[in-house]
């Protein structure tokens, strides 16, 4: 039964960790969430249909996400006024080229700031790859719903103003690099044209 | 109708997530490109959409250190060692160190745990309430001890004139008794039987043909 146990934690601890660290702010609650998770797939071993494991280990650390969410929530203005910090910088930053790196962090903090289920939603299908089949047992929604949250919730994450500025930037520097070669390109081929005039 | 109105917009950037998940059909895909093909804002939205997507897919799969998962472990364990190489290791370990060990050591050790084992065990033989009863007698035997031959005497005295009262308590006792419930209706019911019997036995004298027979 031990090594059993151990096998499905190799099996899905990626999983679940990966869906708690994208959840939450901080990767400490990520663990803890991953840790209390494992206890409980421990408490319920015997209880578990086996077949349906990775699901019920879905929605054991979807619930456990909330429960740390609704526990953080007095911290949430700190980290809002972060946010803000955040957002003037890059406002500050907007002659900056878009760094990947950058977006993705801030893509990050977006997914985060996202409500649920949109996020859950989200961080199952599109980071994780699960199935529809595998969301609907998770969260106990049908296909068409999930599928409607996946859509709005990509639809506010693209809403995030800082995510948008951040491309808006991008979108400027690169018209502008464009005129600059399309400029160049047209200068060389008149000083071209002059040479061969010449 | 123009191509590019608001409303054809506002519903091929409905559709933005459709087409990047190829949920679209080939009209629609073949309409949707020709629209963003045309379009400045929805070409801008498309790319940022796809930009957003392409980011989010790239977000790698995490994993948690080793050592979050060591109190999990320990805990389906039984609250032991975590990993059976080192239980072995512990076992082996000890094992080579008793074999390493002096004889009179080896054999002393066992001897010695028997002792402490004994010891432990008679311990708990006089528990703290029988010390506490042998004290009390102790104690008893030591007060009586302390008694005088008069003071013995007079409480003597004292235990017989209680016996007395008690017995002429009790005669009294018995005989209100024997009157209201016992003696009386008992002597009455006897007495009652004894006649009903006697004319029982004079009216069969009487009734029988031998007993009146002249021979």
């Amino acid at each position: 039964m031990l090594d059993q146990y151990r096998q499905a934690i190799g099996q899905h601890r990626a999983r679940i960790y990966s869906f708690a660290h994208y959840s939450l702010r901080a990767k400490e609650d990520a663990e803890d969430v991953t840790q209390e998770v494992f206890i409980k797939l421990w408490q319920h071993w015997q209880k578990i249909d086996h077949s349906k494991l990775g699901g019920w280990l879905m929605r054991v650390t979807h619930n456990a996400v909330i429960d740390h969410v609704r526990k953080q929530k007095p911290s949430q203005i700190h980290l809002d006024r972060y946010a803000d910090v955040d957002q003037q910088s890059a406002t500050d930053d907007q002659a900056k080229q878009l760094d990947q790196r950058a977006f993705k962090d801030q893509l990050q903090v977006a997914i985060k700031a996202l409500a649920d289920p949109f996020r859950s939603i989200m961080i199952m299908r599109d980071v994780q790859g699960l199935s529809y089949a595998d969301i609907q047992i998770s969260l106990g929604m049908s296909e068409s719903q999930v599928k409607v949250y996946l859509h709005r919730g990509r639809r506010k994450l693209r809403d995030n103003p800082n995510l948008r500025r951040l491309f808006d930037s991008y979108v400027k520097d690169e018209t502008q690099s464009n005129k600059v070669v399309a400029t160049g390109a047209r200068q060389a081929a008149n000083d071209k044209g002059k040479t061969h005039a010449k | 109708m123009p191509n590019n109105s608001e409303s054809q917009c506002y519903f091929v950037q409905l559709q933005i997530d459709s087409f990047l998940d190829g949920e679209l059909s080939e009209v629609q895909r073949d309409d949707f490109t020709s629209h963003v093909k045309q379009c400045d804002g929805c070409a801008r939205e498309f790319h940022y959409a796809q930009m957003v997507q392409d980011a989010v897919l790239d977000l790698p799969q995490m994993d948690c250190d080793e050592l979050v998962l060591e109190p999990v472990y320990r805990l389906a364990s039984g609250g032991h060692s975590t990993s059976e190489g080192d239980r072995k290791f512990s076992w082996s370990q000890i094992a080579g160190l008793f074999n390493a060990a002096p004889v009179f050591l080896r054999y002393g050790f066992p001897v010695v745990l028997l002792v402490v084992l004994a010891v432990s065990i008679g311990a708990p033989v006089f528990s703290p309430e029988q010390n506490a009863a042998l004290m009390t007698e102790q104690a008893a035997i030591e007060q009586g001890e302390q008694y005088s031959p008069a003071e013995l005497y007079q409480a003597l005295q004292d235990l017989n004139l209680a016996i007395e009262y008690l017995n002429k308590v009790g005669q009294r006792t018995e005989v209100l008794i024997g009157d209201r419930f016992l003696v009386t209706p008992l002597q009455d019911a006897l007495n009652a039987s004894f006649e009903r019997a006697g004319n029982r036995r004079s009216r069969s004298l009487q009734d029988d043909p031998l007993q009146n027979d002249p021979i």
